[in-house]
């Protein structure tokens, strides 16, 4: 028997065949968001997506490493925002804003505590 | 004998610290707009009041709410260069504050702005349609809560409070 892998994309897939609601994937909506920010924060050099990501769990958020030029250096401080679904953000977001200078000395360690988790700094998220 | 000024400063920053801690819980949880509005207010309010009281005395600061528009962007010019290598705020970001700010102070019921704002986040309140509005089923279209200048207004609040919390480490006086 083929064991089917039930990855983000199929389950979107099957939702759109029966007339079921298409939400972006996390990964999807990360891009979206990064380039959303590209385009009104000038001082913005560098986003990172934080991993694991975990699509199947809707209240997993998304978690944004941002490197901005000149923010105040308060190191690993996630900001909180709600999903908002109306503007087509369908899961929560955190943002942890850093200056390029405190990118420097995490981008060693490669990875970020949060509460008693590890996230790892993932793919680059680049202006489309 | 009285509380210091230095006292009510503390207990009002850490009275802010622990409203924006709310917030975020409340982002976390996805709880509606307006109770997430509510707590960042009330923050940024404390905040300012913790500043005033430090820096004019608590007799200097009454019971209202109307502070946030007008102290708060006084605060990013102080807190930013402290803690920026003395880099001033660029001015599009002090301009983008300041209208946050505003808006924010808006939320408290008592700041209606003469009359024509009565939209806020805790009480029902009637348009000028005639039609009630509810707090949590309304969108609060004049503040986009999930813009980046409220990640520089929580910073700037985190770092302002903190810094009042511990009020003989900022020995300005």
């Amino acid at each position: 028997m083929t064991k089917i892998e039930w990855t983000s994309s199929a389950i979107r897939d099957v939702k759109a065949e029966f007339g079921g609601v298409v939400n972006k994937s996390k990964l999807e909506t990360a891009k979206s968001l990064a380039n959303a920010h590209f385009q009104v924060e000038p001082n913005l050099k560098r986003i990172y997506l934080m991993q694991p990501i975990n699509d199947q769990d809707p209240n997993d958020p998304i978690k944004l490493l941002e490197v901005v030029e000149g923010t105040i250096e308060r190191g690993i401080e996630p900001v909180s925002f709600a999903a908002d679904p109306a503007r087509g953000m369908d899961y929560r977001l955190m943002i942890i804003e850093i200056s390029p200078a405190e990118y420097e000395s995490v981008r060693t360690v490669g990875k970020v505590r949060l509460g008693n988790h590890d996230w790892t700094i993932g793919e680059e998220l680049l202006a489309r | 004998m009285p509380a210091t000024d230095e006292e009510w400063a503390r207990s009002y920053a850490i009275q802010a610290l622990s409203d924006l801690d709310a917030r975020e819980k409340l982002a976390d949880a996805n709880a509606k707009k307006c109770h997430r509005l509510h707590f960042l207010q009330m923050a940024a309010e404390k905040t300012c009041k913790a500043h005033l009281t430090w820096e004019n005395g608590h007799d200097t600061v009454r019971k209202s709410h109307a502070y946030v528009a007008r102290v708060f962007p006084i605060i990013a010019r102080v807190f930013y260069p402290r803690i920026n290598d003395n880099n001033q705020i660029n001015q599009w970001e002090l301009s983008a504050i300041t209208r946050f700010a505003r808006e924010i102070e808006l939320l408290a019921p008592a700041c209606d702005d003469g009359d024509l704002r009565r939209d806020n986040s805790e009480y029902p309140w009637e348009d000028a349609r005639g039609d009630i509005c509810t707090p949590c089923e309304y969108n609060f279209p004049n503040i986009d809560d999930g813009s980046r200048t409220i990640i520089r207004m929580i910073r700037l609040i985190r770092t302002a409070a903190e810094s009042y919390s511990r009020p003989q480490l900022t020995t300005n006086h």
